[in-house]
């Protein structure tokens, strides 16, 4: 009993010392540095999370014999998009360089008290270079989904691998440099504060020179050239996709702050989830004018449309402007998937639409609605037209847009065509009819007795007969 | 069942099928199109383009079937098997 009593004593003497000794050289910066850096990891969580929404929001609009595919290639992607963003593309977009490049801090490397000088794109924020490392190359992973997500279900395993590593190590990282790496087009101003531009117009832009090479699914046009509905599996998965990816917004538009410590993350919170919701109630509205119903599959695009928009925008708009940036971008998506469908671009997704658009309202809208309290404390720009800032903010939005859709739609176009002229970009007919599970990576996503194939004896097809006994393109 | 030899997609839901004795062509939205060239009535076969192909089989007759935006891999693919398998027919001849 006694000796339980003193070892209680001397315990309760450590814990009353050890955090006096502890916290005795710990200065008010250092905490604050603990802080922030907690703040980043926490949403670079976050944001490397949206890779199960895109993997959930794929799966559920594609067709069961294709989703073991789609999973792979999320995995695939993520694999070499850290490996080849921390070799070449973290140095290109934020070394310290020229206005086009960054030229320095290859393989993520600088001596310890040399970082702000070899990342002179990322000098702003004060937390260590593996912080800002695992941050960004979140951002790259997204860019590098939204591309796929136009392309499913007839891509080649390979093009996914190949794009990737010039996608993730050349192509994202140079316009990120332009934009956020202390380029030509952060010297003129432009406000992009999470990527509606850098990461999601680039995305999409990528997709769409994909698209056009690759062509439309077998079926999606009938003999008249009018777009079928392909429709896809699962809705409550493409659903529960599209809620991870509102979450993983969370750390998507207030972790850009890169700092947690006086800086408005909540302010951007808020903007950011009015936008998402302004977003779904656009696409409602548009999508029971037009159908009479409200589409399940638009209503997701909606929010994601309003997400991509505000993601420019988050940090230089009040709350009300964020409602409207929102609401816009959730029409605008569903009138562009529509215009995509009609013009031959078979986007299974609405990646296009999504992504695409709604990074192009996003940017400019930051040009008509930034206002000046929260540009001057931003520190980037002017004020939007609509708060007298006149045209020259718009402007430069504009220019960004073209530019950097401009340069991602060149150099992607050229590497897809090289790779179609090379490798090819589609599977075989048969792999694309039987699904792409078994073909590309030799196993179904989903019990075989559940999945159905596009070949069924009762289409016309003297041969469906022969493949569904089983008589895969792999087996020859 | 045969299988074939060698297999493309081309643009308007266009599948090219290469067998040993015949060349397929399934057309239509669901597929329900079907044309069988013998390789005895195919007089030549082209390839031209870089990134978006053409492939243009020509028979007998004079007709010309053309199939667009097919890779260059799966054009050289479905020309050399019908190539081949007109050689082989050759020799069997």
């Amino acid at each position: 009993m006694r000796r339980t009593g003193l070892v209680l004593a001397i315990a309760l003497v450590l814990v009353l010392l050890l955090p006096a000794t502890a916290f005795a050289k710990t200065t008010v910066a250092d905490i604050k540095l603990a802080v922030d850096t907690v703040w980043v990891i926490v949403a670079a969580c976050l944001v490397l999370f949206m890779q199960a929404g895109f993997a959930m929001l794929e799966v559920g609009f594609s067709r069961m014999k294709n989703v073991g595919s789609v999973v792979a290639k999320i995995l695939a992607n993520m694999g070499i998009g850290i490996v080849v963003f921390w070799a070449v593309g973290f140095a290109i977009a934020f070394g310290t360089g020229n206005a086009f490049v960054g030229t320095e801090g290859w393989f993520t490397h600088a001596a310890p008290d040399a970082v702000n000088r070899v990342f002179s794109g990322l000098s702003w924020t004060e937390v260590p270079l593996s912080a800002k490392f695992l941050f960004q190359v979140a951002f790259a992973l997204v860019s590098l989904a939204i591309v796929w997500g136009t392309m499913l279900e007839r891509t080649k395993f390979a093009v996914y691998c190949i794009f990737a590593v010039v996608f993730a190590g050349f192509i994202y990282p140079t316009v990120g440099h332009w934009i956020w790496g202390g380029g030509w087009l952060s010297g003129l101003g432009m406000q992009d504060f999470a990527g509606s531009t850098v990461v999601h117009l680039q995305g999409a832009v990528a997709a769409l020179a994909g698209t056009l090479l690759l062509g439309p699914r077998i079926g999606k046009y009938d003999d008249e050239g009018r777009p079928q509905i392909i429709p896809g599996h699962n809705m409550p998965l493409a659903v529960l996709g599209v809620i991870i990816l509102w979450i993983g917004w969370w750390g998507f538009n207030p972790g850009s702050t890169m700092a947690a410590v006086g800086a408005p993350f909540a302010d951007i919170a808020l903007t950011t989830n009015l936008a998402a919701g302004a977003g779904v109630l656009g696409a409602m509205v548009v999508s029971y004018i037009h159908r009479r119903h409200v589409d399940v599959g638009m209503l997701g695009n909606g929010a994601l449309a309003a997400l991509v928009a505000i993601t420019a925008a988050c940090a230089f708009v009040a709350p009300w402007a964020s409602i409207v940036i929102g609401f816009v971008a959730g029409a605008i998506m569903y009138l562009t998937l529509i215009y995509v469908d009609r013009i031959r671009v078979d986007d299974p997704l609405g990646a296009i639409a999504s992504h695409g658009m709604g990074g192009i309202w996003g940017t400019l809208s930051t040009g008509l609605f930034a206002t000046p309290a929260l540009v001057r404390s931003t520190g980037v720009g002017d004020p939007g037209l609509l708060y007298g800032g006149g045209f020259h903010q718009l402007g430069v939005q504009a220019l960004g847009i073209i530019c950097a859709g401009g340069f991602t739609f060149v150099t992607s176009y050229i590497v897809f065509a090289i790779l179609k002229a090379t490798i090819g970009l589609r599977v075989k007919p048969d792999q694309e009819l039987n699904g792409l599970d078994i073909s590309e990576h030799g196993v179904y996503g989903y019990a075989e007795s559940l999945v159905a194939t596009d070949n069924y004896p009762a289409n016309g097809n003297p041969f469906a007969t022969a493949r569904m006994q089983g008589e895969l393109w792999r087996d020859r | 069942m045969e299988r074939p030899i060698a297999q493309a997609t081309a643009h308007n839901n266009y599948i090219v099928n290469v067998y040993s004795d015949r060349v397929e062509l399934v057309g239509g939205w669901q597929q329900q199109k079907l044309e069988k060239i013998p390789l005895r009535e195919i007089a030549d076969v082209r390839v031209r383009g870089f990134v978006n192909c053409t492939l243009a089989i020509a028979n007998n007759a004079g007709r010309i079937y053309r199939f667009e935006k097919l890779a260059l891999p799966d054009a050289n693919e479905i020309k050399n098997a019908i190539v081949r398998q007109r050689r082989k027919a050759g020799l069997f001849e």
